[in-house]
């Protein structure tokens, strides 16, 4: 398991895991209490938007798409990496993911239940979101199935969905594990949570296929989830949207972000947690290098649009870019390219790509640039779009800010929550590597 | 006849159990069940577990799925038959992205359903004799005799290397 001299039994395993779920310190509630005020301040902030109307925003002609559709495409793509480690890396088996996995997973559910809020957010008068479900009404009035919004709610639904439930499932064992050694009230909430989960061979037989079965359904899925937020864009006229290479652009730039997060979830985690010798350096390290792949796939989707513009003598795409690139927002347009394509690649050196400061800052960073990408992408076409006399710039408002921070502070006291009351890594995948690993041994 | 005695037979690892499998099989006592903390190979070969059906789930919610999308697709464009741009009222090819989401969908829940069906979940209170353990780094083969058998019972899996044995009188 562990680059050092450490073999770790089924034992250890549990142990470990088990020693996350104690009573937490004094300092973890005190963190936990900070990030539910950071999460009031963010719920009075949409209130009073609610209240004051749409207008408490920043959005407004010509840039009627600000931080809420900044951040709804941001979380989205946070979700993504975590469906990439359970699912896909699975189904290649791809052992190194299998630490990380269900901390991928819960940041997955986690990041599309708030990337789920924004589009909420964005509507002003959240109580009309009832016009979007296609149910029978005396008006007729139903869902466009043919426009990129309606996808995204049928994308976006089924993605919270699958991915609970693959989440979900895939603790079923671990839970049972806990209930096992619980006693008490503990021992009766996991023993429903675990669902009479006994691992008996018939169970086994039925789970490991039915795993197989969700892993190869939410690989396709998550391809096309942020495909389709990506056709919220392109599928508009839009100079600087409209482009048929948005949907790889966006998934690529999705798990790169993705990953990015799990580095920077990953790390602190596992000093917390003395998970060290499971999450090993080499892990980290696995993740890097998929940052490095993920980022040169953004950096050359950032060249690509430029040449489009270019090769297509297109005037208002080339003036569209080149704003982009020296405008009113080139600030954010360099951000996003030294942060995405350039930092990453500092992980190509060994030394830096194995060292926990470099990987914790460097995710930090590919965070923010992923960040700014979306700033670029949504802020950079609408502002600045066919018409010169209807130019014009964003700021987003405090109660932007607001709603942002509290996204933010949600989004960690979740995770914080899982990680004390539900296991934090997988057990049963630990065991099943420490076997293979012991099998394929010489 | 009906088991006076059961046997809880707990190996630290999956290929002892897997051996004590065999030759509980080809034996006259009963093999009752098998609990693993892992899903393994050995021990399924051992049984010579037959392939499960959840992906009969899995499939049929998939097609319902994808029919279920285009036929709201469908019903809820020709509900409000506009024609706009010139496009066609029922549009096949954006209809396939939500037909393709509700494939994914039901095939999800097609495989959900599966699972607890199969599998027979939730499975409130445990079973008979689970001993807590085999969730955590035992793997424990159940078998079944009358009272006189236990020792040959228990040899049987000595022989293959049981680390414990818990005996349980027929309730």
């Amino acid at each position: 398991m562990a680059e050092s001299s450490f073999q770790a039994t089924f034992n250890d395993v549990d142990q470990t895991v088990l020693d996350t779920l104690k009573p937490p310190s004094k300092l973890y509630w005190l963190v936990v209490v900070l990030l539910f005020l950071g999460v009031l301040t963010g719920a009075a902030c949409w209130a009073y938007q609610i209240f004051v109307g749409i207008g408490a925003g920043g959005q407004n002609v010509p840039v009627a798409w600000g931080t809420y559709l900044i951040n709804f495409v941001f979380w989205v793509g946070i979700a993504h990496s975590g469906t990439l480690i359970s699912a896909i890396l699975h189904l290649f088996r791809a052992g190194w993911r299998n630490p990380i996995a269900r901390a991928a997973e819960t940041m997955t559910v986690f990041a599309v239940c708030i990337a789920g809020l924004f589009p909420f957010i964005h509507l002003g008068r959240v109580w009309q979101v009832i016009y979007m479900l296609p149910y029978p009404n005396q008006r007729t009035l139903w869902p466009n199935f043919q426009s990129p919004l309606m996808f995204d709610v049928v994308a976006i639904s089924t993605y919270l969905t699958v991915s609970s439930l693959f989440w979900y499932t895939g603790m079923l064992p671990d839970l049972a594990t806990i209930r096992d050694r619980a006693t008490g009230l503990r021992k009766r909430i996991f023993t429903v949570l675990s669902l009479g989960w006994t691992g008996s061979h018939e169970q086994w037989r039925h789970y490991s296929r039915g795993y197989l079965f969700f892993a190869a359904l939410a690989t396709p899925l998550v391809i096309s989830v942020h495909s389709v937020v990506s056709w919220d864009f392109a599928l508009g006229v839009v100079p600087g949207w409209h482009t048929t290479i948005f949907a790889p652009y966006f998934v690529a730039g999705a798990i790169h972000s993705g990953l990015a997060m799990v580095l920077t979830l990953m790390i602190p985690i596992r000093a917390i947690f003395r998970y060290q010798n499971y999450i090993t350096i080499n892990v980290l390290e696995n993740v890097a290098k998929t940052i490095v792949f993920t980022g040169l796939i953004v950096g050359f989707a950032y060249a690509t649009e430029f040449f489009i513009a270019w090769y297509s003598h297109n005037i208002v795409e080339m003036e569209t870019f080149l704003w982009r690139a020296v405008g009113d927002y080139s600030l954010a347009f360099f951000i996003m390219v030294i942060c995405n394509t350039i930092i990453p690649l500092l992980f190509i050196f060994k030394k830096i790509r194995t060292h926990l400061g470099w990987l914790f800052g460097i995710s930090l960073i590919v965070n923010v640039g992923m960040w700014y990408e979306r700033f670029v992408i949504i802020i950079g076409s609408v502002a600045h779009d066919f018409l010169p006399h209807a130019w014009g710039l964003y700021a987003p408002s405090l109660i932007e800010y607001g709603i942002m921070f509290g996204s933010f502070c949600l989004f960690f006291f979740l995770y914080l929550l899982f990680v004390k009351h539900l296991p934090s890594m997988s057990m049963t995948e630990i065991k099943e590597t420490l076997v293979k690993e012991a099998t394929d041994a010489p | 006849m009906r088991p006076e005695r059961y046997i809880m037979g707990l190996f630290k690892d999956d290929h002892r159990a897997a051996t004590a499998i065999a030759a509980l099989r080809k034996s006259s006592f009963k093999l009752e069940r098998v609990h693993s903390p892992i899903p393994s190979h050995s021990i399924r070969d051992a049984l010579q577990l037959k392939k499960s059906k959840v992906g009969l789930f899995t499939l049929a919610g998939g097609i319902i799925g994808f029919f279920t999308g285009f036929a709201l697709a469908i019903f809820t464009a020709t509900k409000w038959s506009l024609i706009v741009s010139g496009k066609p009222v029922v549009a096949l090819v954006p209809f396939m992205i939500v037909g393709f989401e509700f494939t994914v969908l039901f095939a999800v829940f097609g495989n959900v359903i599966g699972l607890l069906t199969q599998i027979r979940l939730p499975q409130l209170p445990l079973p008979e004799y689970y001993d807590p353990r085999c969730s955590g780094e035992y793997f424990g083969v159940l078998a079944s005799c009358q009272m006189s058998q236990t020792d040959d019972l228990v040899r049987i899996f000595k022989e293959n290397g049981v680390e414990q044995h818990v005996l349980h009188e027929a309730r």
